[in-house]
């Protein structure tokens, strides 16, 4: 990556343009970027926007330029402030889906491995651990304050004393808590082929090259076993 | 012998084909599905016109009075066509009212049946019917019409209130992409009337287009200048109930604030206009063809819009399309003038 005098980087364009046709050839563009009314019922709708400077109408009025510069823009920050909620979806008057136009550049992000995607699945990289090596997407473990503030007050209550309160459930539980549930080695070999067939190892390498490390090593004895 | 001529839809367009018709000697069966002539404007009591805002009944109490005068005009009230077949050129046709059937052979036939009002409840996001003081333009009409204007809620006159336009227009999830034509001059008009009879009630219009076409822009300056109506660039994602007995309008100002959400005394719906039952019914029944947006076809919409797919019947007024009503009369002259010269040729 080449950087200008203030260390800012440089993209070239053709890059940038690459990146937009990247999303215009996406199977579901067609489908989610229509005419625009620039009306702004998405972004009245669209719960983030009251906290962020950020606007699925932008979004979509981005996508509609084909400007790549303006498309290029938003891959930094911008996708990133969305909660893939939909209500744009539901309510546009138009049927386009600007959190749907958010999915396919996240998924850009995410496959290139831009430091943005990085950044922003930094945290998800133990409940990635935790699917691949047992199935499980969450454990009660993993419940702790710092992973979850946005659980509210209570969180630091329901991180302990996990083994009791897991015995108080009045259903099969495996009485541990490192796992909710288990799941057979002959599911878990069907999960990592859906997971190669679509690319979801390829993704976890682009983004955390030593968690795919770990995630490789599991994979493989239990594919030996 | 004179010729006979069937009109259908006793509003604005169809009663000026009758009169028209009736004028060069013709006899006119007017047949009106209501128990009162007048169409739309006379159900909800319009009561000022735009663009001059002179007194509906200027035009449509002149009408009524013209068609009721006897002349060629029979008119058959709260009644509706139970068989219609076409008879060589000619048109057998039975009426039904609540009195009985007549068969009667008619020279030519004018669809007028127009409009009905989109119904606000069927787009949730506006909560009407959930909140007593979101109501719309056509309830406002006759709220001013009966000289009744206050918060439905409790009866005390609204200190603040919202204009929403395009509602059940320009929308694909409630299946109308049309623009409705009369709706933006109606909100600009109602605001108007409300800042003159109440200037200390603050009008506010969301648009995301003001379609205030030729003259009828005098109108949206008006209201800017001298009626002080705030105009804000933002389609409401949500309304919702808030404190104080308010409702809440939640958007995007594209223009100038970003989000907002603005506590309103009363909301009143642009809610526009479709081709109701009526139409696919008349179609039906006639066998005259229904356009993708649910109102009447004409043969040719430039060449001839008062004309439907079929020799001897023609079509006037908001059957085909919203317009306003010097349209709508207009068209009741051309698909009179047109019916006339059918029935004379076919006699
Ligand atoms: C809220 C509002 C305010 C408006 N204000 C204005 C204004 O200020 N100025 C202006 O120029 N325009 C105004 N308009 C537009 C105006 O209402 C229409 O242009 C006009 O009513 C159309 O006339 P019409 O005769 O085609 O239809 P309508 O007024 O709809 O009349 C149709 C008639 O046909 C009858 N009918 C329907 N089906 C049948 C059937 N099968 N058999 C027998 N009878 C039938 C109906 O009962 C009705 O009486 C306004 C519209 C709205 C929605
Ligand atoms: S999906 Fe994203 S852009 Fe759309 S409303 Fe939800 S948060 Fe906003
Ligand atoms: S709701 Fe749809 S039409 Fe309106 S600004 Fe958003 S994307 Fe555009
Ligand atoms: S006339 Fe105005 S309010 Fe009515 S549909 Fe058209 S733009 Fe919307």
């Amino acid at each position: 990556m080449e950087y200008d005098e203030n260390g800012v980087s440089i993209v070239p364009s053709e890059f940038k343009k690459e990146i937009f046709e990247e999303a215009g050839k996406d199977f579901r563009y067609q489908e989610y970027v229509r005419g625009c009314l620039n009306c702004g019922v998405c972004t009245g709708g669209c719960p983030p926007h009251r906290f962020f400077d950020f606007s699925p109408r932008i979004v979509l009025q981005n996508m509609k330029s084909k400007d790549p510069e303006l498309i290029w823009t938003m891959m930094d920050e911008y996708i990133w402030a969305c909660f893939q909620c939909f209500t744009c979806a539901m309510i546009c008057p138009f049927l386009n889906s600007p959190g749907g136009i958010i999915a396919i550049l996240r998924e850009i992000a995410v496959r290139r491995g831009f430091e943005s995607a990085k950044k922003v699945l930094k945290p998800y990289s133990r409940v990635l651990l935790k699917l691949t090596a047992y199935g499980n997407q969450l454990s009660p473990d993993m419940i702790q304050p710092d992973f979850f503030p946005d659980w509210g007050p209570t969180i630091g209550y329901a991180s302990t004393d996990l083994a009791v309160k897991r015995k108080a459930i009045p259903m099969p539980t495996l009485q541990v808590t490192n796992l909710s549930w288990d799941v057979a080695p002959e599911a878990m070999k069907e999960l990592y082929a859906i997971f190669d067939e679509a690319g979801v190892f390829k993704i976890i390498e682009a983004v955390d090259p030593s968690l795919y490390e770990i995630i490789q090593d599991i994979v493989d004895d239990v594919r030996s076993s | 012998m004179s010729e006979n001529i069937l009109v259908v839809g006793g509003g604005p367009a169809g009663l000026n084909a009758a009169v028209m018709l009736s004028e060069l000697g013709v006899n006119v069966a007017l047949v009106e599905r209501d128990s009162f002539l007048g169409g739309n404007p006379k159900k909800f009591k319009y009561k000022f016109l735009f663009p001059d805002m002179q007194p509906a009944d200027n035009v449509i109490g002149e009408l009524i009075k013209k068609a009721e005068a006897g002349g060629g005009i029979k008119v058959y009230y709260s009644s509706e066509i139970s068989d219609f077949k076409e008879n060589g050129k000619k048109f057998d046709v039975t009426l039904k009212s609540a009195d009985g059937s007549e068969k009667k052979t008619f020279d030519s036939v004018i669809v007028a049946t127009g409009f009905e009002h989109f119904d606000p409840a069927r787009d949730a996001k506006y909560s009407y019917q959930l909140f007593d003081d979101v109501i719309d333009i056509k309830d406002l009409e006759r709220m001013m019409g009966e000289n009744n204007f206050v918060r439905p809620s409790n009866g005390k006159p609204p200190k603040k209130i919202a204009f929403i336009l395009c509602v059940g227009s320009r929308d694909r999830h409630v299946g109308n992409q049309y623009c409705s034509r009369v709706c933006c001059t109606v909100s600009v008009k109602q605001a108007i009337e409300l800042r003159e009879h109440f200037p200390d009630c603050e009008a506010y219009i969301f648009y995301m287009d003001i379609r205030t076409y030729g003259f009828f822009e005098d109108l949206y300056w008006q209201a800017m200048e001298e009626y002080d109506v705030q105009i804000v660039k933002g389609r409401i994602a949500e309304i919702t109930s808030g404190p104080d007995n308010t409702v809440i309008c939640k958007g995007e100002d594209t223009l100038l604030r970003g989000p907002f959400e603005i506590p309103f005394d009363m909301v009143v719906l642009a809610s526009g206009m479709e081709g109701g039952p009526q139409s696919p019914e008349i179609s039906s029944k006639l066998g005259i063809e229904l356009d993708e947006h649910g109102f009447l076809k004409p043969e040719n919409i430039t060449l001839s819009p008062f004309k439907s797919n079929k020799p001897g019947i023609f079509l006037a007024g908001a059957c085909t399309g919203p317009k306003a009503i010097s349209d709508s009369i207009t068209e009741g002259a051309a698909a009179a003038m047109n019916a006339y010269t059918y029935a004379v040729k076919n006699r």
